[in-house]
């Protein structure tokens, strides 16, 4: 592992006044697993769009194999991409669409039904050829998709938002098919999506994307547990994120009362966002903490209570298995550990040396 | 056969059940309802529906009395009599004192009597259900509806049948008589020296159709088979070559990157807004020995005199070539729209999926685009060609069936079997070949499109391409 199959360097894209991407830097390895996270119209699908050779970008270089590719049409690219809507053509039986690469290459008959077979094999549909594609499920679409695209053997495979079509059990059961499917083949995924716990469950490596601009590369510990910014953080996972002071180095000053931290290099006094878990905050009586709360609302979320603490100038999220009386008086309290503190403006994402080692 | 019989007796069972319906309803009923079988509404009036009751009765007195007075209209009788003077189709011969029998009119009211008397026994049978229905009612409940609570039903959980009665009453009087009747005289020889009170005609069972195929004359029998071709080719090429030449139009407007697509398409859609007859008889005018273009080509020099492309062509193919030229004009845009509704509905990514796997422009023409919009389309291209073999206005308006062919019985050289059949009945008065040529068109008609569409995958696969 570790060799770079596929680079992004400083690609521009824009649609007449929007800007659909601003700059992004990134690299891609082999065999890696790899989510472009976001919310709808960050640039992530465009991203995928420009890799697979279906846009132009207006700035930057796409590099696969260290060679550029800017100018190689999509079907030379050694990739293959999976839509979003599947994009099966209804016309054919699910045999002849997975076939439909192969015989446009003209590879003998014999060779493809044996190769058809296989990937049928590979995606659990075995003896579906000869149905119909209107009679399968939203899920045995998904397979014939997928099917068709390994078929070619591409490199690296690219998938736009896969699942967004299936229902939430399906989707579980996919995400876990995918994974294999994966591990089995051995090839480059790159996958889109806006899910966020699509993206923590399948992925080696997450790119987290908004505005047209990477906000975050990491693995999924990473960017659950050190959000670079206040976006990531409240993208990922439910979070506190606070105005605050830094006073100085390990002393932070949210909710106008000092709570002690691990971060540094901050400065003196400056203003940072605070970002703290709703399962980091601990509730203790109101005497045993210096910032003091009045509960407002107590939901039961099966596995946790959602408890809304009201404090001087901001109101906590707590997740706690321990329930509380609305109209209590209670002392929250935050180990150092458990707060990030970060800088205010949107974060700048450097050049590729940034991007995290998987 | 095993399978054979159970097929069999299924029929047989599927046909005797309104009769042991029938049987049953007499032996459980009450005496009201047994009385009902012989004095209709009278089980109604047992149970105390005496409105009901009356109704039926009325219904049965008025048809009793229909069929025995025999009331006449222009001298022929309908009830009974009618029965027999449509076996007979009249007795009377005419001559100069004593007008014949109207067979026409026989033949007529003997439809119009069968079809009320089905109405009647239509009636019968449901004042025999509705005597039952009390009986059930009085067993399960132990009271009748009244009346005031049937007639809120017709006009609530049975609305659609109050609403439906006058549809179905207007399409029996309407559609179904006279097909029957037009059916009828292909098995007469109604022609023009047997009109109607001047002189008897008479049933003659298939001489008509066999005259079409083995008449010892040999006259309508030749003609009858090359009119036959001829429409058929004229279907097959006014349908494919509008249709094919509809979809390359609207592939080329809808080429990503054409500029102004929304004026090509309105220029062509022009083409039908303005009305046929309109376009056709200009076309005509354009074409014709003293229009603007037979000038310009005499000249400049490429014809030495004025020549007919249409009705008097030297030439039947000339015409007909013409014909189906002009006919392109007039229909390639409606082809064009549909297509166009099918392309603009193909997802890109279908595209995208196809040139990833590198597929080329006329590969994903020929296994994409083609099959996509020949999937959507095919129900018009149905109803096109079977609208096309019966196509009047276009051939009635350019050439009136013209130019004349020797030995054509009446039909010229670009007539269909529509036209031919106009000129038949309304110009020749031969009502009884008109009629069979009516019954082959249906027929022609009808299979065609019972077997494509069968076949195609539009109806097989219903939910494709949702």
């Amino acid at each position: 592992m570790g060799k770079k199959i596929i680079e992004l360097k400083n690609i521009y894209k824009k649609y007449g006044d929007f800007t659909a991407i601003d700059g992004i830097n990134l690299y891609i390895n082999e065999g890696e697993f790899l989510t472009l996270l976001g919310p709808s119209g960050c640039g992530k699908t465009t991203t995928l769009r420009v890799i697979g050779g279906f846009e132009q970008p207006d700035g930057g270089d796409v590099l696969f194999d260290g060679v550029r590719i800017n100018d190689v049409p999509a079907h030379k690219r050694m990739l293959n991409t999976v839509f979003q809507k599947y994009a099966l053509f209804t016309h054919l039986t699910v045999g002849q669409n997975i076939a439909f690469g192969p015989t446009i290459k003209k590879i003998n008959p014999e060779q493809i039904q044996k190769e058809v077979k296989n990937y049928l094999k590979i995606v659990n549909l075995e003896g579906y050829e000869d149905r119909d594609i209107s009679t399968l499920s939203g899920g045995q679409q998904q397979r014939v998709a997928i099917a068709r695209a390994l078929i070619n053997k591409p490199k690296v495979l690219l998938l736009d938002e896969p699942l967004g079509a299936l229902d939430l059990k399906l989707r579980k059961d996919m995400q876990d098919e995918l994974k294999t499917m994966h591990k089995d083949v051995g090839i480059t995924f790159i996958y889109v999506t806006h899910d966020q716990e699509e993206a923590l469950t399948l992925s080696d490596t997450i790119v987290v994307m908004n505005n047209g601009r990477i906000q975050q590369i990491g693995t999924p510990v990473d960017i659950y547990n050190e959000p670079n910014n206040a976006f990531v953080a409240y993208f990922i996972g439910e979070s506190n994120i606070i105005h605050s002071t830094m006073v100085k180095d390990k002393l932070v000053s949210i909710d106008n009362v000092d709570f002690e931290c691990v971060d540094t290099g901050f400065g003196q006094n400056a203003p940072v966002d605070v970002v703290v878990r709703p399962e980091d905050v601990v509730l203790v009586p109101a005497d045993k903490a210096k910032l003091k709360g009045k509960v407002t609302l107590v939901t039961f979320k099966g596995v946790h209570y959602e408890i809304w603490v009201e404090g001087p100038s901001f109101e906590w999220k707590v997740h706690s298995t321990i329930p509380q009386m609305v109209g209590d008086e209670l002392g929250v309290t935050v180990d150092p550990y458990n707060i990030h503190v970060m800088h205010q403006a949107p974060i700048e994402i450097k050049p590729v040396e940034t991007a995290v080692e998987v | 056969m095993e399978n054979n019989k159970t097929g069999i007796n299924r029929f047989l069972t599927k046909i005797s059940k309104p009769f042991v319906r029938f049987y049953n309803r007499f032996m459980d009923g009450s005496l009201g309802t047994k009385m009902s079988h012989f004095v209709m509404g009278s089980g109604n009036v047992y149970h105390g529906q005496i409105i009901k009751g009356l109704i039926y009765f009325i219904i049965q007195a008025g048809y009793a009395l229909f069929m025995i007075t025999c009331p006449e209209v222009n001298k022929t009788p309908l009830g009974y009599k009618a029965f027999i003077n449509l076996i007979t189709l009249g007795t009377q011969e005419g001559d100069i004192f004593t007008p014949a029998d109207n067979s026409m009119l026989m033949l007529l009211f003997g439809v119009v009597t069968i079809g009320i008397t089905l109405m009647y026994l239509f009636a019968y049978n449901s004042g025999i259900k509705s005597s039952y229905k009390a009986d059930q009612d009085i067993k399960n409940y132990g009271k009748v509806t009244s009346f005031k609570q049937d007639a809120k039903e017709m006009l609530g959980n049975r609305f659609y049948i109050t609403m439906l009665t006058p549809a179905a009453l207007g399409a029996v009087v309407f559609t179904l008589l006279p097909t029957i009747f037009m059916i009828l005289i292909a098995f007469t020889n109604y022609d023009k020296e047997r009109q109607a009170g001047l002189k008897l005609f008479d049933w003659v069972g298939f001489d008509n159709f066999t005259a079409f195929f083995t008449n010892p004359t040999g006259e309508i029998a030749a003609r009858f088979l090359p009119v036959l071709a001829w429409t058929l080719i004229w279907a097959f090429f006014a349908t494919f070559l509008n249709y094919y030449g509809g979809i390359l139009l609207a592939l080329l407007i809808n080429r990503k990157g054409l500029k102004g697509k929304k004026i090509f398409r309105a220029i062509f859609v022009l083409t039908i807004a303005i009305p046929q007859f309109v376009s056709l008889l200009a076309m005509r005018n354009l074409i014709g020995e003293y229009g603007p273009l037979q000038n310009f080509l005499v000249q400049t020099g490429i014809l030495s005199e004025p020549m007919s492309f249409l009705a008097n062509a030297p030439n039947v193919w000339t015409a007909r070539i013409t014909i189906i030229l002009i006919n392109l004009w007039v229909g390639i845009p409606y082809s064009m729209l549909l297509a166009s509704g099918a392309i603009m509905n193909i997802p890109e990514s279908l595209y995208e999926a196809a040139k990833i796997d590198g597929a080329r422009k006329f590969t994903i023409l020929r296994k994409i685009t083609m099959p996509y919009i020949v999937f959507i389309t095919t129900p018009y291209l149905i109803s096109s060609f079977v609208g096309n073999i019966t196509s009047f206005n276009i051939i009635y308006l350019l050439t009136s069936g013209n130019p004349k062919v020797t030995g054509g019985y009446i039909a010229g050289g670009t007539d269909l079997l529509v036209t031919w059949l106009y000129k038949l009945t309304i110009d020749e008065q031969q009502y009884n070949l008109g009629a069979v040529i009516g019954i082959l068109t249906f027929l022609i008609t009808s299979i065609v499109t019972l077997v494509t569409y069968r076949r195609s995958k539009s109806y097989k696969e219903e939910d494709a391409f949702q």
